[in-house]
């Protein structure tokens, strides 16, 4: 896993590096991509044959339903035969949905990355915590790093076995806060100020974890489960409208691949 | 392929577009300072230099107040340009005929009238509202009306505030979460603290254990529901086993507060509907103490400006987008929390600290809105001076004199956008006095035989006439000024008769004028007021027979304002509460101040609206009594 991460983030941290100004192109450009992949993916693993069977079967129940208003029993018998042809055009749209899946999810929790979380504002508090494997963790301190004050002591919340601390961004901050943890010394990337940027989220010390939070390595110290910053979130304003990434992401990407179904042959 | 470029080619370009609207024409700055004094002032000069100057190159009057000099009654006359007997609010509190028991004078919700009835919830078929209770026409609404652009923030008795062409947010009236003024929650594990309510909180015991306790914070009763059930709010906080220090979840985002430290607002939600309707508050916190014991004062629920569960703006949708541009701020109308400093829950140095964040987060905006301001009408109220005047009147010059300073630089950057082109106006609706002495109006009319209890050993602090014998009782007390007789058809079972009206309260009047401190043997009122004579306007619905001003250093004790009929005529003012204003009109006169020469030779509140209708060319109309200043 750890490799996979480090290979994606690689390829994707280059990608966000060529649109740092202008990182709504950015999302546009990779909503387009993804919208071409799909295709790409449903060109070669669907049934187009079988799906324009599907539609048609689906067009023409809905006919009927006009058709016969004043027949209960034909409406009725439409409605039954309409609800198996969508089921049976959702069953063929399966196996390339399941083909995209992985790499749509690999893709969308990066993006969250980016699209999803605000570096934090200078001037404004947030809170980082450490959640510890036991209630009894060794001595733990946070290194001061510049830019970036400490304003409080590690508040213990000991029935949830975590440690917090109130930081505030003095100035515009991409670095790494040390926490040590006993002997032990343990990292967190942070950002803060403009511009809107990659902001990594949790980071923590489990394999399976490292798939949901994959932008920084695992934690190595025994006593430590995971790490965060709690970022603002982000919104993106395209047309003059402020919606989540993932909204326009669907929405550029579905209507991509609507636009060049036909030139890759696709049925949809 | 085309298509998609194009698609494209509108994402990008679309991403920065953005829009402005300019408009130009005649320009007014208002300024309500609520409770600024004039002797204040004069004695301060040197110290308020923005203001200092206003007078010197300007003009400074005093402005004479209402009866009763209070300040939903005085700024309901600035709205209107009517005297009390117009716009039909006398008091903070009105009372209930049939009842005789308080409401409040300035709002009243009106539930709707047919519901559905589902299970334990009642859905509304129609919408339930918010009725002010102030007759009468606002001087922006006969602006608006002309065309002219106007701005009113924080305008008291403004609540609800009227929906119209104009940008406005209610000030004082407006209610917390709860509909009360302001209600604070103190949570805490000292077992010193044996009190359970307080006028204006209330204490919570909690139980820290692991280091986790939660706070149960109460919002609004649940209107969908039938039997009208307190919904509530839970955080959690944590307490550190060694540090000073506590961690509070359950909001959204987490929140860290060392001890004597204040959070910014915390979102809370209330379901009204599991998981479909619910309302949105907010609070602040203040974590007074980790260790011994845990004491956390939690503010007023207040209506969340991002999406207010109560109409306080208009157009309803004005305060959120100033809490978009500014960030969450205070909603409650008095938001000083001078309750918990009268209970004791803050110190001096506690309360000064939340006065000057509620002063603080009013000159956020108002900086915002006077930077913003092009033309038309742009008015703001301040209502710090007033809240802590209440406090530090006469034994904390130097602390008042803070919060003064900080409106004069508030002055100061409304003179530098006004110029010379622009009329600017200061006022304030009353002045301030000490308040030393508290009296027990109705013990007065008890001992002058106006009003009998039904045991004399039942004379206490109990309030809302409990013990009051109604059958021998010819008139009553309630609220700061105002005095009631228990009229026949009136008052149920009133005991005095329509032709003996005037003649027991020419009795009441004289013997009042006649009443001396038994301490000090001084004169305890100044002046008494007869609705009929006192005001041009005839909405007295709802006006106390007769008003009572006192003299300085004297006013209504607390008892009184709410019906008590204690043992005592007077007795020292001992709370934190030492500055008032509700005593004779002529004792506690406003100020006014102006960029322009005044030329009223006695300005007065109703006179104000009238000046900015005829700065815009308006003419006032029929019902508004008062004459332009300038």
């Amino acid at each position: 896993m750890d490799w996979l991460n480090l290979a994606l983030n690689a390829v994707l941290r280059w990608y966000f590096l060529v649109f740092s100004r202008a990182p709504n192109l950015g999302l546009v450009v990779i909503s387009v991509l993804t919208g071409v992949a799909m295709l790409l993916v449903l060109q070669r693993v669907s049934d187009p044959v079988r799906i324009r069977l599907a539609k048609r079967k689906v067009q023409a129940h809905l006919l009927e339903l006009r058709m016969f208003q004043d027949e209960p029993r034909v409406i009725w018998g439409a409605q039954k035969a309409l609800l198996g042809a969508n089921l049976r055009y959702m069953a063929l749209m399966l196996r390339p949905a399941l083909w995209m899946t992985v790499p749509l999810f690999l893709l969308m929790i990066r993006l969250e990355a980016v699209y999803g979380r605000s570096p934090l504002p200078v001037g404004q508090e947030t809170v980082v915590t450490m959640s510890m494997r036991t209630a009894d963790s060794p001595p733990l301190a946070l290194i001061p790093v510049e830019g970036i004050t400490v304003e409080t002591p590690p508040v213990r919340a000991v029935a949830l076995r975590q440690v917090s601390w109130r930081i505030r961004p003095q100035a515009a901050v991409s670095g790494e806060l040390a926490f040590n943890v006993g002997n032990a010394t343990v990292k967190k990337r942070i950002e803060s100020g403009y511009p809107q940027r990659l902001v990594p989220g949790l980071r923590t010390s489990s394999w399976w974890g490292t798939l949901w939070y994959p932008d920084e390595p695992r934690i190595g110290v025994k006593d430590v489960e995971w790490i965060d910053i709690d970022y603002p979130g982000a919104s993106v304003t395209m047309l003059g409208m402020h919606a989540q990434w993932l909204i326009w992401f669907l929405a550029i990407s579905m209507l991509s691949a609507l636009a060049l179904k036909k030139r890759f042959g696709v049925v949809l | 392929m085309r298509r998609t470029a194009v698609v494209v080619a509108c994402l990008v370009v679309a991403a920065c577009s953005g829009t402005n609207v300019h408009s130009a024409g005649r320009r007014m700055i208002v300024l309500g300072i609520d409770g600024m004094d004039p002797v204040f002032l004069e004695t301060h000069w040197n110290s308020l230099p923005n203001l200092n100057k206003l007078r010197q190159t300007g003009s400074f009057q005093r402005l004479a107040t209402t009866v009763p000099p209070q300040s939903p009654v005085a700024w309901s006359s600035v709205i209107t340009g009517m005297d009390p007997g117009g716009h039909g609010i006398f008091d903070f509190v009105h009372r209930t005929a049939a009842t005789r028991m308080p409401i409040s004078s300035m709002a009243e919700t009106m539930p709707p009238k047919r519901t559905l009835n589902i299970g334990p919830y009642a859905l509304p078929l129609e919408g339930g509202s918010v009725r002010t209770s102030r007759a009468g026409t606002a001087f922006w609404r006969v602006l608006s009306d002309h065309g002219i652009r106007t701005e009113v923030i924080r305008m008291p008795a403004n609540y609800p505030p009227e929906i119209g062409e104009w940008e406005s947010v209610s000030g004082m009236g407006t209610p917390d979460m709860e509909g009360s003024s302001g209600t604070f929650t103190f949570f805490t594990d000292d077992p010193a603290e044996k009190r359970t309510t307080i006028d204006g909180g209330r204490i919570n015991r909690v139980a820290v254990e692991r280091g986790r306790t939660l706070l149960r914070i109460r919002g609004p009763q649940n209107s969908l529901r039938r039997d009208q059930a307190v919904t509530y709010a839970q955080l959690t906080a944590y307490v550190d086993p060694s540090e000073d220090a506590i961690r509070v979840d359950g909001s959204g985002r987490d929140i860290l507060l060392k001890q004597g430290e204040w959070s910014d607002w915390v979102p809370l939600e209330f379901s009204l509907i599991p998981g479909i309707q619910k309302v949105y508050g907010m609070v602040r916190l203040y974590v007074q103490h980790v260790h011994p014991y845990l004491r956390i004062y939690v503010s007023p629920v207040n209506i969340d400006p991002t999406n207010p569960a109560l109409p306080i703006s208009s157009p309803i949708s004005y305060s959120s987008a100033l809490a978009k541009n500014l960030g969450r701020f205070y909603t409650q109308g008095i938001a000083e929390d001078t309750a918990a400093y009268r209970a004791g829950i803050f110190n001096q140095t506690e309360f000064l600290e939340q006065s000057h964040k509620v002063l603080n987060d009013s000159l956020r905006m108002y900086h915002q809105k006077l930077a913003d301001f092009s033309d038309g009408l742009f008015f703001y109220y301040f209502s710090s001076v007033d809240q802590n005047a209440h406090m530090l009147w006469g034994k904390h010059d130097e602390e008042l004199l803070e919060i003064y300073r900080a409106i004069d630089g508030a002055v100061g950057e409304a003179m530098a956008k006004a110029g010379s082109d622009t009329a600017l106006l200061v006022l304030s609706d009353h002045g301030f006095a000490r308040f030393d002495r508290a009296v027990h109006l109705n013990a007065w009319l008890r001992q002058e035989g106006f009003l009998t209890l039904d045991n004399p050993s039942n004379a206490s602090d109990e309030e809302l006439f409990t013990h009051v014998d109604w059958t021998k009782t010819q008139a009553y007390g309630l609220g700061l000024n105002g005095l009631y007789l228990n009229l026949e058809f009136r008052e149920p079972g009133g005991v005095v008769t329509l032709p003996e009206k005037q003649i027991v309260l020419d009795d009441i009047a004289k013997k009042l004028l006649e009443f001396r401190d038994p301490a000090t043997g001084q004169p305890v009122v100044s002046k008494v007021y007869f609705p009929e004579t006192a005001f041009q306007g005839r909405n007295l619905q709802n006006a106390p027979d007769l008003f009572v001003g006192y003299r300085r250093g004297y006013r209504a004790s607390w008892q009184t304002t709410l019906g008590a009929v204690p043992k005592t005529l007077v007795e020292d003012n001992t709370a934190a509460w030492i500055g008032d204003h509700c005593m004779a009109s002529d004792e506690v006169p406003g100020v006014l101040l102006s960029n322009r020469k005044i030329r009223a030779g006695q300005p007065q509140l109703v006179d104000i609206p009238v000046t900015i209708l005829s700065e815009f060319g308006v003419a006032k109309p029929q019902n508004m009594i008062g004459q332009t200043v300038f």
